[in-house]
């Protein structure tokens, strides 16, 4: 291993790796690479839309040859590699933002999907080679996904293509996975045990240590940066007397995720990302025992209850110290309630519009409020019942592009969601899949045979396998309420 | 067991002391000087060419950071042990926790500035600020790694559990559960086609682009006044005093906030709506009424305006125009004394017309405190309230500037008279009759002048015995004209006779008067302009004295000839 290697892996066992790579290699190859992927993605699509012979198509082909041969010819190499969550040209690592995540993800998904990588152009590369490999690359298959690769490039092979060689992903061995847990779970303990303290900071009107909730959101957004799986994953526990603090962890891992999903830059996500952990800072000055309440709430309760957006804009002004005002937050927490339309609580004197934050944050917080069970919500709804909710029913007044972006994140199952299988399994939804056309078969931990004998930790599946006939192995037929079951969904992400 | 061997490092340490060497310099630089300053520049580029002969030796810099010392390997290459000063670069990142720094080349080119701004702010920052790991993350180097113990988080792992209590249930009743639902979807054959699609929930261009603007208004949006309507807002909507009053103590601090971010349009918009707020809100006790009238009247008080004109009088950029208007269109008329004072010793070009602007505006709006101002023992308050009396032509203040010009201050009846003459009106004009006689010229001057220009013949009688008497004689010629041309605009026919024997008249053994005095009469008769007087003028037309011959012409083309 090299010292810079060995650098990073030790960076990395500490939790906050410094960026690596942003900025390194000229402006030229960050600007060309960024053309690549866009006419590979522009390619992508015009050979899955249209017969080979539509000039679309060939137009396609020849502007993403013409792409790889122009950096090729600039930089003597060209090679795509994959890290995470970006994509590498030869050494440069291209910034990922509004303008392009949309086609970085999908390329980034395929790659993933079909076990690249690495892959170098040769500097002969045609637009035959280019349809090759994209028809290959989005085409259905049945192999294992350890196999994959070798497929895809045996059937590159009996096609007569050999301008691209490929290379697996570096391995994350089992000991890695296992460090990435154990810093997700640091790093949502931490934000958990950070947040109990600032409530309980603010609600004796004290000064609550705001470096801490800071690293703790750096924490945050590292991890969904680098390795998001983990993260959302532990979201599904479910504390029941820690709802108020997990609830805040929760947003605010979503929140970022969200902001990830649509192209936010790591400061702009660190920004949400304190405005979603404080949005719920108000209820600090709403007595515990109303909080804590099982039974109905009158309503002079519920009116306390409703208080806390605009509560959480006073609690926050006690925050302040020698250091900057979290005005952002303040919003946030005074709006995250509103519907797009203004209406919802507290109602709007002087009318302004609701920010992207604000609106990213009510769709974290209402998906985690709904799918908690808390004081006054004893039967939380499914993860699914959640999400058609919030996309079907207007009346939520959550911005829909928002919703949607959410859906395209966690899957139509998001994470943590029982689902029966055709197999007469019990699955509990483990991530989205990285295919993204199947968002609908996400990757499930079966925790139940057909004989409904229970398992632990379960066999993960891939929804999107098929048998040799095409036919998908496993399909989901309805989710279910834990409760029912006996099961508990944290318990598998722990 | 024995120690371990230390490590030892690949080239000779000497380069690697001498950066370090340099960096601290270099930080030293940036703290004192500015950017374009030799020594600041000479730092600089001696820093960057510091890197040189370590890249000669290795590909990355990677230094363990100690107490007290920094390591090269486990060579010491800089700090001094024991001292755990800020100056001490070792102490610096150690106590922030950070343990391991990693320099990459390229760092020399692209990030040494904004490192070197890094450790700045780190050695000025007090205790609650960012420590070290913070701002590292936030500078989001490429070319520096960095490894660090978290201080601030105590304890490992801690326990996760889902807390909740759910009973467990047999293997039987999950089969019977995952049977009857797989044939109650199979029976009904019903699938929602939407749910399985998964284009639905990929963001087309349209989408896209919206979401490009709303991260832009997001980041472009005034945070701080989004903060004061919330905080107004929840003023309106909540009756409880208890929270009027905390969120009254929020304003105000908001308001200090925004003066000192120098965001005056933020401070006009608090103070502009906390006047709406007053009129708009329910059930709002005095005193938190009499608190949101405060806020604008604080404002206007002398201390905290001569402190905010002080420092646009001194600041080097102005802030926007706009923005200043915004916030003096706010002031209060408590403010009018300090505007004042400022008006005179501003140096600023920018500032003064905004001020005028601003007094204006009070004064028009507050004539009683206009008018108390002329009265006021600062002269410099006086003379600008006076001004302004002048410039919205104030009929109020004639009393007032009457008074000025019996003050012993020749400035301020300068400027009583100039005052008066503008307002032009019979009381303006008979609080100015008795200034023809003031001890100083220039108010005699500005007051014959507006008796001419209003043709205030009330002041016929005290010009004719200015005209006729001794003390015209002493005067400057423009003095004399203006007497001559008020007399003469007044006096009509029966100043004829007057004039004629001084322009044409002998004396005693047939001197004729000195040039000046014939000039003056002529212009005199040129505006008594009656065939009389035209017939006098005539029979100077081909006078020797060339002085006199042009006025005479010119008072025969007519009025006003004299003045082209």
């Amino acid at each position: 291993m090299s010292a810079r290697n060995s650098a990073e892996t030790a960076a990395r066992d500490l939790s906050l790796p410094g960026a690596t790579g942003e900025g390194a290699g000229d402006a030229h190859v960050r600007r060309a690479g960024r053309q690549l992927i866009f006419s590979a993605y522009g390619a992508l699509r015009a050979v899955k839309l249209y017969p080979v012979e539509n000039a679309a198509v060939q137009k396609a082909l020849d502007e993403v040859t013409n792409q790889s041969k122009e950096l090729i010819a600039s930089e003597q190499e060209l090679e795509l590699r994959m890290s995470g969550e970006f994509i590498f040209v030869n050494q440069t690592r291209l910034r990922l933002d509004l303008d392009n995540f949309a086609s970085f993800s999908h390329l980034l998904a395929l790659f993933r999907a079909s076990g690249i990588g690495r892959v170098t152009i040769a500097p002969n590369v045609g637009p035959k080679d280019w349809l090759v490999f994209l028809s290959v690359l989005q085409s259905p298959t049945a192999d294992d996904p350890a196999d994959r690769l070798e497929q895809l490039m045996a059937k590159l092979q009996s096609a007569g293509v050999v301008a691209f060689t490929f290379a697996p992903p570096t391995q994350t061995g089992d000991g890695d996975r296992e460090k990435a847990k154990e810093r997700a779970k640091r790093t949502y303990t931490q934000g958990v045990a950070a947040t109990r303290e600032l409530m309980a900071s603010v609600r004796i009107g004290g000064s609550p240590n705001i470096k801490k909730i800071k690293r703790v959101v750096q924490g945050i957004v590292d991890q969904i940066l680098s390795e998001e799986t983990s993260l959302i994953g532990l979201t599904t526990i479910r504390d029941y007397d820690e709802y108020t603090f997990t609830h805040s962890v929760n947003v605010c891992i979503f929140a970022v995720a969200l902001g990830k999903r649509l192209g936010l830059g790591k400061l702009q996500l660190y920004d949400l990302g304190m405005s979603a952990l404080f949005h719920d800072i108000g209820k600090s000055r709403v007595p515990q025992s109303i909080l804590n309440k099982t039974g109905g709430l009158n309503d002079e309760e519920w009116r306390m209850i409703a208080a806390h957006p605009w509560l959480g804009v006073l609690a926050m002004f006690q925050l302040r110290g020698a250091q900057e005002v979290p005005y952002r937050g303040m919003i946030v927490a005074y709006e995250h309630h509103m519907k797009v339309d203004l209406s919802g609580y507290p109602r709007q004197i002087r009318e302004h519009p609701l920010g992207l934050f604000s609106k990213i944050v009510a769709v974290a917080d209402g998906f985690d409020a709904a799918t908690s069970r808390r004081a006054y919500q004893t039967v939380p709804f499914t993860p699914a019942q959640v999400m058609l909710e919030m996309r079907d029913n207007r009346h939520r007044g959550m911005d829909p592009v928002i919703v949607k972006a959410f859906i395209n994140l966690t899957g139509v199952y998001p994470v943590g969601t029982l689902v029966v299988l055709d197999t007469f399994e019990l699955g509990i939804v483990h991530a989205v899949n990285p295919i993204p056309d199947m968002l609908s078969r996400p990757m499930v931990r079966v925790v139940s045979d057909a004989q409904g004998n229970v398992t632990h930790p379960g066999t993960l599946f891939d929804l999107a396998d098929r048998n040799e006939n095409g036919d998908y192995l496993r399909t989901i037929i309805k989710t279910e309420n834990p409760e029912r079951y006996g099961i508990r969904v944290g318990d598998y992400f722990v | 067991m024995k120690d371990p061997e230390p490590l030892e490092p690949p080239g000779s340490t000497a380069p690697v002391e001498e950066l370090l060497r340099l960096i601290s310099k270099a930080a030293r630089a940036h703290q004192l000087y500015l950017p374009n300053n030799p020594i600041y520049r000479r730092a600089i580029d001696n820093l960057r060419a510091g890197f040189a002969p370590v890249w000669a030796e290795v590909d990355e810099l990677m230094l363990t950071i100690g107490e007290s010392e920094i390591r090269w390997f486990d060579a010491p290459v800089a700090g001094e042990r024991g001292n755990k000063s800020a100056d001490n670069l070792a102490w610096l990142f150690y106590k922030d926790g950070v343990r391991e720094l990693t320099f990459n080349k390229g760092f020399e080119e692209n990030e040494v500035v904004r490192f070197l701004g890094l450790i700045q702010r780190a050695r000025k920052g007090s205790p609650d600020e960012d420590d070290l790991v913070t701002m590292l993350w936030e500078a989001d180097f490429a070319f520096v790694h960095y490894r660090y113990v978290d201080l601030l988080q105590e304890g490992g792992v801690g326990e996760l559990a889902d807390g909740g209590e759910i009973p467990p249930v047999g293997a039987g009743e999950i089969e019977r559960g995952t049977h009857d639902a797989v044939q109650e979807s199979r029976a009904s054959g019903f699938i929602n086609m939407a749910d399985f699609d998964s284009t639905l929930y990929f963001l087309d261009e349209r989408e896209i682009e919206y979401l490009h603007a709303e991260l832009k208004r997001e980041y472009d949006k005034d945070l701080r006044v989004v903060v004061a309507s919330v905080l107004l807002d929840i003023f309106e909507t909540q009756l409880d005093p208890e929270i009027r009053g905390e969120l009254l103590e929020n304003i105000h601090t908001l308001m200090v906030y925004l003066l000192t971010a120098e965001h005056f349009s933020g401070v006009a918009y608090v103070l502009r709506e906390g006047q709406m707020t007053i009129q708009r809100a329910e059930g709002v006790t005095d005193q938190h009424r009499q608190q949101l009238v405060e806020l604008a009247e604080r404002l206007s008080a002398p201390d905290a305006l001569s402190q905010l004109l002080q420092s646009l009088d001194e600041t080097p950029t102005l802030p926007p125009q706009e923005d200043l208007a915004e916030l003096f269109d706010q002031l209060r008329p408590s403010a009018l004394t300090t505007v004042f004072q400022w008006l005179s010793k501003t140096q600023s070009d920018r500032l003064r017309p905004l001020l005028q602007s601003a007094a204006g505006r009070l004064a028009a709006a507050n004539t009683s405190e206009l008018v108390r101002l002329i009265a006021s023992s600062e002269p410099d308050v006086a003379v600008e309230a006076a001004r302004m009396a002048g410039q919205l032509k104030t009929q109020a203040a004639v009393t007032a500037l009457g008074k000025l010009l019996a003050d012993a201050n020749v400035t301020l009846r300068q400027v009583a008279a100039h005052t008066l003459a503008e307002i032009g009106s019979p009381g303006a004009m008979q609080a100015l009759e008795r200034a023809i006689d003031d001890a100083d010229r220039d108010v005699r001057v500005t007051a014959v002048r507006a008796m001419t220009t209003r043709a205030y013949r009330p002041a016929l009688a005290r010009l004719e015995s200015v005209v006729k008497g001794k003390r015209v004689r002493e005067a400057d010629l423009t003095e004399k004209m203006a007497f001559f041309e008020g007399y003469g605009s007044l006096c009509g026919e029966g100043g004829v006779p007057h004039l004629d024997a001084m322009l044409n008249g002998k004396g005693f053994l047939g001197r004729r008067e000195d040039s000046e005095m014939r000039a003056c009469a002529a212009i005199a008769l040129g505006r008594v302009g009656t065939p009389k007087a035209i017939d006098t003028l005539r029979k100077a037309a081909t006078e020797k004295d060339i002085v006199v011959r042009n006025a005479v012409n010119r008072a025969l083309r007519g009025p006003g000839a004299h003045e082209t």
